[in-house]
């Protein structure tokens, strides 16, 4: 196919191609819930979903969740509701809207998706390779519905993933596999898990090229966009569905490239976006960055599902390895290393650091790295706010802020 | 940026000059607008408390300067055109806005951030050749802008609270039932250094009241209380400039904060910006005289 012949306009395709994946995985799900016969086991982000998968387990992301809680704004709703219950409004603001959530009954899913609630649980199974509150949240779950919790323990903050590392990690996926085998009643079968980890692969990979056409000038996709077009990458990682998804979009987005086409027109300043979203503003950051043309081109949030350590051959070790090595989970200098290097690639005019003021893993501007790049040449600022408690946000200082920002660059 | 003209406002007819440049800095706590001539000089200034709607009470700061200056005739100054459209100006003149309300009015002919409309503000009327840093500190924020001759380096802007800026002094004068203008003639009284350590406007006055049932002297705690404000300012960034520049409405009625600033570094040399409160204001209106320009060059500097 000759892209210059392909319709431009065919991003916003993609976008709600990736809305009709959302709800065929969610109607899936709902479906899954009631049907005895079928097993939902709840993971977290970047935890093993692969094993999941193999194992015949649909598998729900709560943190997904709590992200719809906070760019509807339900949020404002539940967190209140979670505190009044001993969960401070200092940690995670994906916990306090969850469990706030379930307390009070409510789910955007509903209006969403359909669904009657959030589908019900055999088993929970976290990784701490992101932080400690999924451990805490999870919990919850398992005294509120007395179902399994299985977590894996993995070394964090890593200047390097050395082979001790690995084999640690292998091992527990070793004895998660067999707490898993237990409550299937049926044992993995390796092909199938060789097969999850291929597809993951294929997906992920498809994932970096999609991120990767921003590094055309002008841009032909934005952070905003990618937090929308990232689904299928975070709840179907594993399956076929993602990886068809992820060929469509790129091939879109190609052609976009090949036509010139901008996702800020006039493109000026390009941006790199350190931390996370703040789900309840996307739009209204969105509007601020394009009204000044700077386009955010790069994130640590939209790469942090990039795993290229993925192999079929080596299933267990390859998950062990590409979950160790996310970013969240390594040292300050390997940070400030991969920031510079994408600043590079990306031709990045300055860096907006979030500073969610629930998520310190998830928040990188606490321990002076935005002086160490400016020192190298890559300025930045940092804005205070949070993914879900707008509480935490002011519309006011942070236009200021980044309008101030970006007036310097 | 964000300069949007709209060649309909009648104060951007094509056809006629403009005389006069009017900046207004809407911030949260009040209104402050400044007019300059073609040649950057100071016509006017006035200031308001922020009231709502806003673009009613900037219309009104905008009139009453006698008809020779004002953008809005006087006799128009009394109420808004009906069905709340955005007031016309007169022709000849064009208006800036900056601050936190800048986007929130319709008229204006461009608008910038209170980080570039400050330091174009100080640097139009110090002039100064050598890197320095303005502090501005106002009624519910604080600033500290690293500058050069020519442009801002970087800046930082208070976060969250309001401890380091103007509301936190009014609420401990009024925990401490000390009229306003009395605290800095009090606190030249003072006899000890006392610090008060909470980040928290709510906390500080707490420690206040326990440090006042301690006995200690009320003159001690408002030196106290100007102490916390530098530091609060102070943590923000840091600073490495030999020159400090002050500015906006507190350090105006406080000038005691400027020797305590310059305490904390050794020698440097302090300035405290003329129109210290307008400096916004003015700097919006020296970014509309800079954007205008017959030769399509700025016509300023
Ligand atoms: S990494 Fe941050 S946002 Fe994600 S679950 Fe942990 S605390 Fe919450």
């Amino acid at each position: 196919m000759n892209p210059s012949t392909v319709d431009v306009g065919t991003a916003a395709v993609a976008a709600a191609d990736a809305k009709q994946v959302m709800r065929d995985y969610f109607a899936d799900l709902g479906a899954a819930a009631k049907d005895p016969a079928r097993k939902v086991a709840w993971c977290t982000s970047v935890g093993p979903a692969e094993i999941l998968r193999a194992m015949g387990f649909e598998v729900y992301f709560p943190e997904n969740h709590g992200a719809l809680l906070g760019a509807t704004r339900v949020s404002a709703e539940t967190i209140p509701v979670a505190n009044a219950q001993g969960y401070s409004p200092e940690i995670c603001s994906y916990l306090t809207s969850d469990i706030g959530a379930c307390l009070k009954g409510v789910t955007p899913l509903s209006k969403a998706y359909g669904l009657d609630g959030v589908p019900r649980p055999d088993v929970l199974v976290y990784c701490t390779n992101q932080c400690k509150d999924v451990m805490h949240w999870f919990a919850w779950y398992a005294r509120r519905w007395n179902v399994p919790l299985l977590g894996i323990h993995p070394p964090n903050h890593l200047p390097e993933v050395l082979p001790e590392h690995i084999a640690d990690v292998a091992s527990q996926f070793r004895r998660l596999i067999a707490q898993l085998e237990a409550i299937t009643g049926t044992p993995l079968d390796p092909e199938a898990l060789r097969l999850a980890v291929a597809r993951s692969r294929e997906a992920t990979d498809l994932w970096e090229s999609v991120l990767d056409t921003a590094r055309t000038r002008p841009a032909p996709l934005s952070f905003f966009d990618g937090t929308i077009l990232m689904g299928p990458i975070v709840v179907l990682r594993g399956t076929q569905i993602a990886t068809d998804y992820y060929r469509t979009l790129l091939a879109e987005l190609e052609a976009k490239v090949a036509a010139g086409h901008a996702a800020v027109p006039g493109e000026r300043l390009r941006i790199y976006w350190e931390g996370m979203p703040v789900w309840g503003r996307l739009r209204q950051l969105s509007d601020l960055f394009a009204g000044n043309r700077a386009t955010v081109v790069a994130s640590t949030y939209c790469n942090s599902w990039i795993f290229s350590d993925f192999d079929p051959a080596q299933p267990l070790e390859s998950m062990a390895r590409a979950y160790l090595k996310i970013f969240i989970n390594r040292d300050d200098a390997y940070k400030e290393n991969y920031i510079e290097r994408l600043a590079g690639e990306f031709g990045i005019d300055g860096v907006v650091y979030h500073a969610a003021r629930t998520c310190p893993n998830n928040s990188n501007s606490a321990y002076n790295l935005p002086q160490r790049l400016a020192a190298k040449g890559i300025p930045g600022i940092v804005i205070d706010g949070d993914l879900c408690d707008l509480r935490c946000f002011s519309d006011g200082q942070s236009t200021t802020l980044i309008e101030a920002f970006l007036e310097t660059l | 940026m964000n300069t949007a003209t709209d060649p309909a406002r009648s104060g951007s007819d094509a056809t006629v000059r403009t005389e006069v440049f009017w900046g207004v800095d809407c911030g949260s706590a009040e209104i402050k607008v400044a007019a300059i001539d073609r040649e950057g000089r100071l016509l006017t200034t006035r200031r308001c408390r922020t009231l709502f709607p806003l673009v009613e009470h900037v219309h009104r700061s905008l009139a009453g300067h006698g008809d020779e200056l004002s953008a809005i005739l006087d006799s128009d100054r009394a109420e808004l055109p009906p069905d709340g459209r955005q007031p016309s100006l007169r022709p000849g003149h064009k208006v800036f806005a900056t601050g936190y309300g800048r986007h929130h009015l319709g008229f204006v002919q461009g608008q910038l951030t209170e980080i570039k409309s400050h330091y174009l503000g100080v640097q139009h009327q110090l002039r100064l050749q050598q890197d320095y840093t303005i502090i501005d500190i106002g009624g519910q924020d604080a600033k500290v802008i690293r500058a050069t001759p020519g442009r801002v380096e970087k800046f930082a802007i208070n976060r969250k609270c309001a401890a380091g800026t103007g509301s936190f002094i009014e609420e401990l004068a009024h925990r401490l039932e000390v009229p306003m203008h009395e605290l800095p003639r009090l606190a030249a009284g003072h006899d000890k250094d006392l610090t008060l350590n909470s980040y928290c406007t709510v906390f500080s006055g707490q420690e206040v009241i326990k440090l006042l049932m301690q006995g200690e002297r009320v003159e001690n705690l408002i030196h106290a209380m100007y102490r916390s404000v530098v530091k609060r300012v102070l943590e923000m960034t840091a600073i490495d400039t030999d020159t400090l520049v002050f500015s906006g409405g507190v350090m105006n009625h406080h000038p005691i904060l400027m020797p305590l600033f310059a305490e904390r570094f050794g020698t440097v040399r302090t300035i405290l910006a003329p129109n210290a409160q307008f400096c916004g204001a003015l700097g919006a209106a020296i970014h509309g005289l800079n954007e205008e320009s017959d030769d399509g060059l700025p016509n300023h500097q």
